[in-house]
């Protein structure tokens, strides 16, 4: 007998889309829906949307100047997109987890402009983007919803930039991560940090001895208990205290 | 928590069946050379990558004893040739230098054991040098709670010895006594007096060491309730922090110094048990706390305290309360733990060796954990470490229905439950006072692979 996986596994797949329904994590299905369009409606939406996937832990979705032509919904896992810069150093920029997407910072130069690698096992949903830069053009929900993505995309960037404490960072970070799962259906207070210790020292520009200092220390102060990869926010409130000045609320 | 332990002879004879003893799970026979140095690599890498990796604990194998003891099991060479120590400490830096780099370099090391073999065979110089190697290659802990021990063989060590080992930083010593009845010394060729034992003990407190293990065997030739009742009684004078009393297995198939052992000799059945029931009277009344499988400890001493507070696991080297820790074996014949893998180095020490020349590592086989594994070591780990089955905790961390996934296990366990061995329903299991000295016949029906029927039972000790 295998193990079921539940909500709370690591990177839970999504329950799958098929001609009738959309896949329960899918950033577009909200718009098409609210739209009035069901998927079966969408023959047109169908026919630019692939499939791809599975990409093994460590396999690349896209390098640093393919050729842009599509924009890809995480299905299920985590996709890790960073930049080496001229010494060679990878510099993280995020992560995206199932329902977010990747290769929207591809669209201006017509190249993607980082790497997309696959922490975990990672399934897509590709759509060309001429195609659907086309079907946006006729569904003002679709256009919207891809703004709203690239607008985030943007602003998301900007959360670490300022001088911030590592523990502000980090509180921010688990937080931000709690909301992303949450806001897909999954549990909001554990869950699998799929990321390695020194990618999340990266994005967060720390130190990875300092990455486990902190959260050994929000251990042992009772805000969030940590068994392996397994994360469980235990504290909100006082995480939110922490993390006030990064998500600025 | 009731940790109490009754004799129940008639139902230890029962269950006097082979069995695993659960160091790990899935156990050494399901370890196979599709587990090679990439396997190891990338189990390194993601333990590297924890959000708090675990701390370290080393253990070195030093392989060498000057003469055989008829009973011993463990991978040994028999040699005077102090040079083949000095060869041996080569190879083992070489493969110090290329295992560290394995694991990022703020993992502290917690724990260092020592053990054979006859670590002692090494000259209280060498050690020093070896530890200092290692503190170089890896980060050694300095807080309190750093252990570092070794197994001493009381015959070739004097209390100069022991202040040496302490300066080099030392903290725990683990005697082999086994029995000083003579009858039994000759016949297993280990001829120890107490004094000599006794002095080394003195010279271990007098230097400052933290703690004090001495080992035991029951059912070894020539053995006898009088001669045994003497040992226990000396032992127990001379108050070590922890004792562990094994069960002789006897398997001259498997070990070819066993085969110096006459038949005749050994006890029967019925006086092994005896002896065990005599080291549990004794040592009850002495004040030691029985932690579990073969092992005692006095009531101050961390491992009864980690009994207590639900903090006690097992590993390898027995009961610990380290074992959060990625276990990394150096020396021939050493196992690892890391990440959710096992693995074994050569056993063969001119294989080990050879291969440290070419340059790779000396990995003979492992296995690497599905989830099912886990969830099963983890059980086992339960049930070795609290004598029970928290259905619950398993639940919350695997997300199963216990009692679904576990159907046809539990219907095994009924079986023992109409012995008197378990108690509790299905969700609490816990073992009787009387099922306590069976722990392994319990955690056998939760072995995926002995259901299975791919390990051959021949291959495993008696469970007593």
């Amino acid at each position: 007998m295998t193990l079921q996986p539940g909500t709370r596994r690591p990177n839970p797949i999504a329950d799958d889309g098929d001609e009738y329904t959309f896949c329960s994590t899918c950033a577009f299905a909200p718009v098409c829906l609210a739209e009035g369009l069901a998927k079966h409606e969408l023959w047109d939406l169908h026919c630019l949307v692939e499939h791809i996937g599975p990409f093994h832990a460590g396999e690349h979705v896209f390098r640093e100047g393919d050729p842009f032509t599509a924009i890809a919904a995480v299905r299920a896992g985590t996709v890790k997109t960073y930049v080496v810069d001229s010494h060679g150093r990878e510099q993280v920029l995020g992560f995206f987890l199932p329902g977010e997407v990747i290769g929207l910072n591809g669209i201006h130069s017509a190249k993607y402009p980082c790497n997309a690698v696959a922490l975990d096992t990672v399934t897509l949903c590709r759509f060309s983007f001429p195609a659907i830069s086309t079907l946006a053009t006729r569904l003002p929900g679709l256009q919207a919803q891809l703004f709203r993505l690239l607008s985030h995309d943007i602003s998301k960037a900007a959360l670490l930039a300022g001088d911030f404490t590592a523990d502000e960072r980090m509180a921010a970070f688990l937080l931000a991560l709690s909301r992303r799962y949450a806001a897909r259906g999954f549990s909001a207070t554990r869950f699998t940090l799929s990321m390695a210790r020194t990618d999340i020292a990266n994005y967060l520009r720390l130190a990875a001895e300092t990455v486990s200092r902190v959260l050994k220390r929000f251990q042992t102060d009772g805000l969030i208990a940590v068994e392996r990869r397994e994360v469980e926010l235990k504290d909100v409130p006082r995480l939110q205290e922490l993390a006030q000045a990064v998500l600025r609320e | 928590m009731n940790h109490a332990i009754a004799f129940d002879p008639e139902l230890l004879r029962r269950y006097d069946k082979p069995g695993p003893r659960y160091t790990s799970y899935p156990t050494a026979p399901q370890f196979s050379d599709a587990f090679g140095e990439a396997e190891l690599r990338e189990q390194a890498r993601l333990s590297n990558g924890e959000p708090i990796p675990r701390p370290l604990s080393l253990y070195v194998h030093v392989p060498f004893c000057e003469s055989p003891c008829f009973y011993c099991g463990c991978n040994r060479v028999i040699t005077r040739d102090k040079a083949r120590g000095e060869a041996y400490l080569l190879r083992l830096y070489r493969e110090i230098e290329m295992v560290a780099p394995l694991f990022d370099r703020d993992r502290e090391v917690l724990q260092l054991h020592l053990g054979g073999g006859t670590p002692n065979f090494l000259s209280p110089d060498q050690l020093a040098e070896m530890v200092d190697v290692i503190g170089r290659h890896f980060r050694l802990g300095r807080g309190p709670g750093r252990d570092i021990s070794i197994e001493i063989d009381p015959r070739h060590v004097g209390p100069a010895d022991v202040h040496a080992l302490a300066r080099t930083g030392f903290n725990r010593v683990s005697l082999g006594v086994q029995d000083f009845d003579p009858a039994v010394q000759e016949a297993v060729n280990r001829i120890q007096s107490v004094e000599e034992t006794l002095a080394v003990i003195e010279a271990a407190r007098a230097a400052g060491m933290r703690s004090v293990n001495v080992d035991l065997i029951y059912g070894l030739p020539k053995q006898n309730p009088e001669g045994f009742a003497r040992t226990l009684d000396t032992v127990i004078a001379a108050a070590p922090d922890r004792l562990a009393v094994y069960s002789y297995a006897h398997l001259p198939q498997m070990f070819r110094a066993q085969r110096q052992i006459k038949d005749a000799d050994l006890c029967d059945p019925a006086t092994k048990l005896s002896l065990l029931q005599l080291a549990i009277d004794k040592l009850g009344a002495a004040g030691y706390r029985y932690i579990g499988m073969d092992h005692f400890a006095r009531p101050g001493d961390e491992l009864a305290i980690a009994l207590e507070d639900g903090s006690l696991q097992r590993n390898f080297m027995g009961y610990t309360t380290h074992a959060a820790c990625d276990l990394v074996g150096l020396g021939v014949s050493a196992i690892s733990h890391v990440g959710d893998s096992f693995s074994q180095n050569h056993r063969d020490l001119s294989v080990y060796e050879a291969t440290l020349d070419q340059g790779r590592l000396p990995l003979w086989r492992g296995v690497g954990l599905d989830q099912d594994d886990v969830l099963r070591a983890a059980l086992i780990q339960q049930l070795m470490c609290t004598g029970g089955i928290d259905a619950e905790a398993l639940e919350e961390r695997f997300e199963i229905e216990f009692e679904q996934y576990f159907a046809g296990e539990l219907a095994q366990v009924e079986a023992l439950r109409a012995e008197g061995l378990v108690e509790g329903d299905a969700r609490h299991l816990r073992a009787t006072p009387r099922g306590r000295l069976l722990l392994r016949v319990i955690a056998m029906c939760f072995d995926r692979y002995l259901n299975a029927g791919a390990a051959a039972p021949a291959r495993y000790s008696k469970a007593i």
